[in-house]
């Protein structure tokens, strides 16, 4: 079964839109969903418009497709999914893949903060940038990811994965500031340059096949590895918080 | 007329050892407050009623009329933001988050943009704390880091570190050992004893360092960390671990530099870690006198401390999406209330901009940047000095405001509360 989502053009607004309905297994009882812009709760063919293909049983067999200029305003799209697809021809708003646990989003533009928070399972893939917290936990939350894949091909903003304790983040470009900070598990790979990463981390694997600007100084120099056809500088640490994780950069800067 | 013991209603000090001489319903004289609390005394610079945009110019309305203006643009709101509340008092912050919940906006306040991190921090692990009576009366070696009380809480030194003789301690100015941390010689710097100065953005660096150094990983350290000796810092390790008692002081200057929430998380696991070897403490030296009091009544009546989110009818919190410069930058607004605060002098341009474009009501005593973004301005009388309400000193103890002149102005409280009513009827 194929949804497809086309937001309608109306009034130039920014009052973000909370639509945690948008879910594949939702839609397998139908579209009579509800979706919130700021205070106001309103139906989906309010804000899209719904055209559905063919029929499902199971959510592994719905695909849905978002469309529009202002998809940037949608939040918590794909929040608790467990199978099926979303795709997204554009821009996402905050919080997409909450909690997802399996499925696949694939989002064509950039993404906004806290793609794929806290989530266990599935797979995330970001053509564009994405803004801070991709991967990440909640405020206060000891856990970020548990699980699944992100992969983003731009750049990432700051405190991307912070606290990751599980699954793989991968990001082609550059990353911000406090990449993989509090990390205690997982894997984290920047194919760029990012600053400050894997800020007291306890476990884990955070590789940053750039420079590692303002490299923290309670990181212990293990020599050199071979990953993947590059040789990259193995660290330990974060000493300051007993950390046993394992930080590996191609080339790194102190802030001294 | 001199009132004694009055309160002042400028800094997170909350002093109350102030003696303000009144004559003819004016304050005349004011002593024992620093020179930030005298002239907030002494300022006479207030709107004699609300106001209201008319083209160029202000209209002047009655109370009445003011009042049902804002209760009636709040309502039709799709999404309000009710902002400041850190310069009103604890009764008028009860009824702001009642009104936030009913027209199911969103609430924040000053901290967003002052010590917010430090309470991001603080939910992450925790506040090893105390009052400043602990600290005045125990403490022999005090830590300002990224704040600069000589300038901002002018009074912090005199009453409870630098001068103030405490129980434990009699001779406080030979006893107390001082460490400034900063990232230039600021006036507090100059009367410590220990002056550590930072390359900018190298607070957590410098954090982490101390960490592992107290730990005894000295050797992992590089030579010098953000500009900072390898020496210096066993140097300031050693005197924090050979304090009978410590007590660290943080500022905006941590707070809001590269890493934010994370140098104070680091900040407080130092001294978690100081506390394995002896008795240490951690404090942020608020800014606005009752922003503490708004976390406060935020925290007991929704659970979160700012940046709260009514749009669903409950309460949803998440700094940098719930907080009021990232509502404004991004335009996820279309009315605001502003209480006791001045975004205008504070906040980015492009936040500034959005504030332009919608309606926005502001209840504060004084004219101010603000006023210029605003549809209507309605006057209230000023906690502390006109009016009595409940505020929270820097350490949590909260502390009721004396009256010291008698006006006409109604308070925050009364203003709130017949919007609020008016609201009620509608909905």
């Amino acid at each position: 079964m194929k949804v497809t989502l086309a937001m309608k053009p109306g009034p130039r607004s920014f009052i973000p839109i909370e639509a945690e309905s948008i879910v594949p297994k939702n839609f397998l009882a139908g579209t009579d969903l509800a979706v919130w812009r700021g205070n106001r709760e309103l139906r989906l063919d309010e804000v899209f418009s719904v055209s559905v293909e063919g029929d499902a049983d199971r959510p592994e067999d719905v695909e849905v497709v978002l469309s529009g200029d202002d998809t940037f305003r949608l939040k918590r799209v794909g929040e608790y999914m467990d199978g099926g697809k979303i795709t997204v021809l554009g821009d996402i708003g905050m919080h997409c893949g909450n909690f997802m646990s399996g499925g696949t989003i694939e989002i064509h533009g950039n993404a906004d903060g806290w793609l794929g928070r806290e989530m266990t399972g599935g797979t995330i893939l970001c053509r564009g940038d994405v803004a801070d917290y991709c991967a990440s936990g909640y405020r206060g939350g000891r856990k970020g990811m548990k699980g699944g894949s992100v992969e983003v091909f731009g750049r990432a903003g700051d405190f991307l994965a912070e606290s990751i304790a599980g699954g793989t983040v991968t990001v082609h470009g550059d990353a911000g500031d406090m990449a993989g900070a509090e990390m205690h598990g997982g894997t984290l790979i920047v194919h760029g340059d990012c600053r400050r990463p894997a800020a007291n981390m306890k476990t884990g694997s955070c590789y940053v096949y750039g420079t590692a600007q303002g490299m923290l100084p309670t990181f212990a120099k293990n020599g050199t590895v071979q990953h993947e056809g590059r040789t990259l500088i193995h660290f330990t640490g974060d000493i300051a918080n007993r950390g046993k994780g394992n930080l590996f950069v191609k080339g790194y800067k102190y802030l001294d | 007329m001199i009132v004694k013991d009055a309160v002042c209603p400028f800094c997170g000090c909350l002093c109350d050892d102030i003696e303000v001489e009144v004559e003819g319903n004016r304050v005349v004289a004011v002593a024992n407050a620093c020179e930030l609390g005298t002239t907030k005394f002494m300022c006479e610079e207030r709107l004699k009623g609300p106001i209201l945009r008319d083209g160029d110019g202000w209209k002047e309305i009655t109370y009445d009329e003011a009042i049902r203006y804002a209760a009636d643009t709040l309502l039709s709101a799709e999404r309000p933001l009710l902002y400041g509340w850190s310069g009103t008092h604890g009764e008028a912050q009860c009824v702001g988050v009642h009104m936030a919940e009913l027209i199911r906006g969103v609430i924040d306040n000053t901290s967003s943009v002052c010590h917010g991190p430090s309470i991001l921090a603080i939910q992450e692990v925790g506040h090893p704390g105390c009052t400043l009576g602990v600290v005045k009366n125990r403490a022999d070696l005090v830590i300002y880091w990224g704040s600069n009380p000589i300038d901002a809480h002018p009074r912090h030194l005199s009453r409870y570190t630098r001068y103030a003789d405490g129980f434990f301690l009699e001779n406080a100015f030979r006893d107390r050992k001082v460490i400034v941390v900063d990232i230039r010689r600021t006036q507090t710097a100059n009367i410590a004893d220990e002056f550590v100065q930072i390359k900018p953005g190298g607070d957590y660096a410098v954090l982490s360092a101390l960490r592992a150094i107290v730990q005894g990983k000295t050797e992992t350290i590089p030579r010098t960390v953000a500009g900072v000796t390898r020496e210096q810092l066993v140097r300031v390790a050693n005197l924090c671990k050979g304090a009978k008692f410590g007590a660290v002081y943080f500022g905006v200057g941590l707070t809001m530099t590269r890493g934010k929430y994370k140098n104070i998380r680091n900040a407080i696991e130092l001294v978690s870690e100081l506390s394995r070897h002896t008795k240490f403490t951690i404090s942020a030296m608020r800014g606005h006198y009752n922003v503490y009091g708004s976390n406060e009544v935020n925290t007991w009546m929704t659970g979160y401390p700012f940046g709260i989110d009514f749009s669903r009818g409950i309460a949803f919190y998440n700094p940098g999406e719930t907080t009021a410069v990232d509502i404004l930058a991004r335009k996820e607004c279309d009315a605001a209330l502003i209480v006791g605060s001045d975004p205008a002098a504070h906040f980015p341009r492009r936040c500034l901009e959005h504030l332009a474009d919608i309606p926005v009501i502001q209840i504060d005593p004084y004219p101010n940047a603000t006023t210029a973004f605003c549809n209507v301005q309605i006057p209230v009388a000023v906690t502390g000095i006109d009016a009595v309400g409940t505020a929270y000193r820097m350490d949590g103890v909260p502390i009721r405001t004396r009256r010291v002149l008698s006006t006409d102005y109604p308070s925050d409280e009364e203003v709130l509360l017949r919007m609020y009513t008016l609201m009620q009827g509608a909905r």
